[in-house]
């Protein structure tokens, strides 16, 4: 399995710091987004603790092979070993921020939504919270591997909106769950198989207000290189106006090194040549 | 501090002063705002204050909540809205520098709506509806076996369900030419797909091979090999 991966963060515009943080960890593939928010220094920092203990519990979880009784909170029987680590592991950054929130007083208020992708040899975990977004780029389709916490998308599901009022509402913007607000938080948790050449799209706000799935998706299709695509789509959200932070991170997962190995592989290339 | 003001027929009948962080609207003598009138439901709509904003939402109401006469499910109030309750007009004033705040709030920020609260308005606006939109999102998919083979019913409980022959798949298929995993089922935000993992064991869903995740609708038929099962949603039980 080869996984090439690529990120960028780009304070847009309008704004004058980046409350978003990414961190790509490709010893344990691990990739996180995080868009913080809260007044003067307080979202970056929330953005940047959340990844930091995601990343940090992750790793340590993963180096002594943690059993589920060892991590933080009650594991979730629907999910793998790895899968309770990223959901535990987000649990544990939201009761962090949130009591440093409750504690001092230039924190009050601050919080982060999160996503993270765990690619595993195969499978891979995405696990979200608040309305940051991954996607699965799969042939000529993409599809969220995330859900929305927001009141507009929650309502959309109830079907108390249409789809149509859902993208102009000016609701848009409120979270109904994100990382240190409350004393706890459940992420949304999926995991699924992967096959050969699947891409995954990790982004902010910041770009999906701006840039339509259709146009993400064309963006992605007509690329290759990782970060090319990357700075493609995060000058397409400036083109737009740049209104907020834009992050996004592209991973590529290519399996058929695994399947064809030796004397097969070099048979497949050489009819694969004569073509 | 933003005020409500409640008017019928022409005359102000009270004021109400914002002092807490939401306020509800409705014939009910519990709401903040009772409006004593046969058109009004009993929890009507209520008003939240969050950030710098105020917003306005119909608790599905019979008779419907109306901002500046458009009819409104949430709504986010300015300074002089005209909102409308059966034959009952309540005017929402905010103060200057809550005007000014909530200018400065419209510069595509996110915030967060405490969730206790709004847990509460959600499942309140969705009672009624609950029932029948969104009705699969909370049900489990169950797998049952139609082939006479003994596999009985299985619920997916976990959000990945391997389909094969090795002892860690949660849903074990016997046979020589049954491959370790010859399919997935995963969870996923818009429901239930099915992978097939190998090209060499056949997947079919309605008689058809697939060779790509497809969704699982209630009452598919699913072939791995020469088993023979169905798809279908379950009323849940403990799931959320």
């Amino acid at each position: 399995m080869k996984i090439s991966a690529a990120g960028l963060s780009d304070v847009g515009l309008k704004r004058e710091t980046n409350e978003d943080f990414l961190a790509m960890d490709n010893s344990t593939n691990l990739y996180i987004v995080a868009d913080g928010m809260g007044g003067h220094l307080a979202g970056e920092v929330a953005s940047k603790v959340a990844v930091k203990i995601v990343q940090k519990n992750v790793n340590n979880w993963i180096n002594k092979n943690s059993p589920l009784t060892e991590i933080f909170d009650f594991p979730d029987m629907t999910l793998s070993q790895r899968g309770n680590y990223l959901s535990s592991s987000i649990k544990l950054a939201n009761r962090v921020i949130y009591e440093m929130s409750q504690e001092y007083t230039e924190y009050k208020g601050m919080g982060t939504t999160i996503v993270i992708l765990a690619v595993m040899p195969s499978t891979i975990i995405a696990a979200n919270v608040g309305d940051s977004r991954i996607y699965l780029i799969r042939g000529d389709s993409m599809e969220p591997l995330s859900k929305e916490h927001s009141m507009v998308a929650e309502q959309l599901e109830m079907g108390l909106i249409s789809k149509e009022e859902a993208e102009t509402s000016p609701l848009r913007h409120i979270l109904t769950r994100n990382l240190g607000s409350s004393e706890t938080v459940d992420a949304d948790v999926f995991e699924i198989e992967h096959i050969d050449n699947d891409r995954f799209l990790l982004c902010t706000d910041g770009l999906t207000d701006l840039v339509s799935d259709n146009e993400i998706l064309n963006i992605i299709k007509n690329g290759n290189d990782p970060e090319h695509i990357c700075q493609q789509l995060i000058s397409e959200a400036n083109k737009r106006g740049g209104n907020d932070n834009i992050t996004v991170s592209l991973i590529s997962v290519n399996k058929e090194s695994d399947e064809k190995r030796g004397i097969i592989k070099k048979f497949h290339t050489f009819l694969k040549n004569k073509k | 501090m933003a005020r409500v003001i409640l008017v019928f027929n022409k005359k102000v009948i009270k004021e109400y002063p914002f002092s807490k962080d939401s306020m509800t609207i409705g014939r009910d003598e519990a709401n903040e705002i009772v409006i004593d009138n046969l058109a009004v439901s009993s929890h009507h709509a209520r008003i939240d204050k969050t950030g710098g904003i105020y917003i306005l939402t119909d608790l599905q109401s019979t008779n419907g909540t109306f901002a500046n006469d458009k009819k409104i499910t949430s709504y986010k109030l300015q300074h002089k809205d005209k909102i409308t309750i059966g034959k009952h007009l309540l005017f929402f004033a905010m103060s200057k520098q809550e005007q000014a705040k909530a200018k400065e709030a419209e510069l595509d920020k996110t915030m967060i709506l405490d969730t206790a609260q709004q847990k509460e308005l959600l499942e309140k606006q969705a009672e009624k509806k609950a029932k029948d939109v969104s009705a699969q999102q909370g049900k489990m998919g169950v797998i049952s076996f139609i082939d006479g083979s003994g596999g009985g019913e299985i619920p997916l409980t976990k959000k990945l369900t391997k389909i094969g022959k090795a002892e860690t798949s949660e849903i074990r298929l016997g046979g020589l030419f049954m491959p370790p995993t010859a399919a997935t089922i995963s969870r996923r935000p818009n429901g239930y797909a099915i992978t097939p993992i190998t090209k060499k064991t056949k997947v079919k869903v309605n008689n058809e091979v697939i060779k790509e995740s497809h969704y699982l609708k209630d009452f598919d038929t699913i072939e791995i090999g020469s088993y023979k099962c169905q798809f279908y949603h379950q009323e849940s039980q403990n799931e959320k």
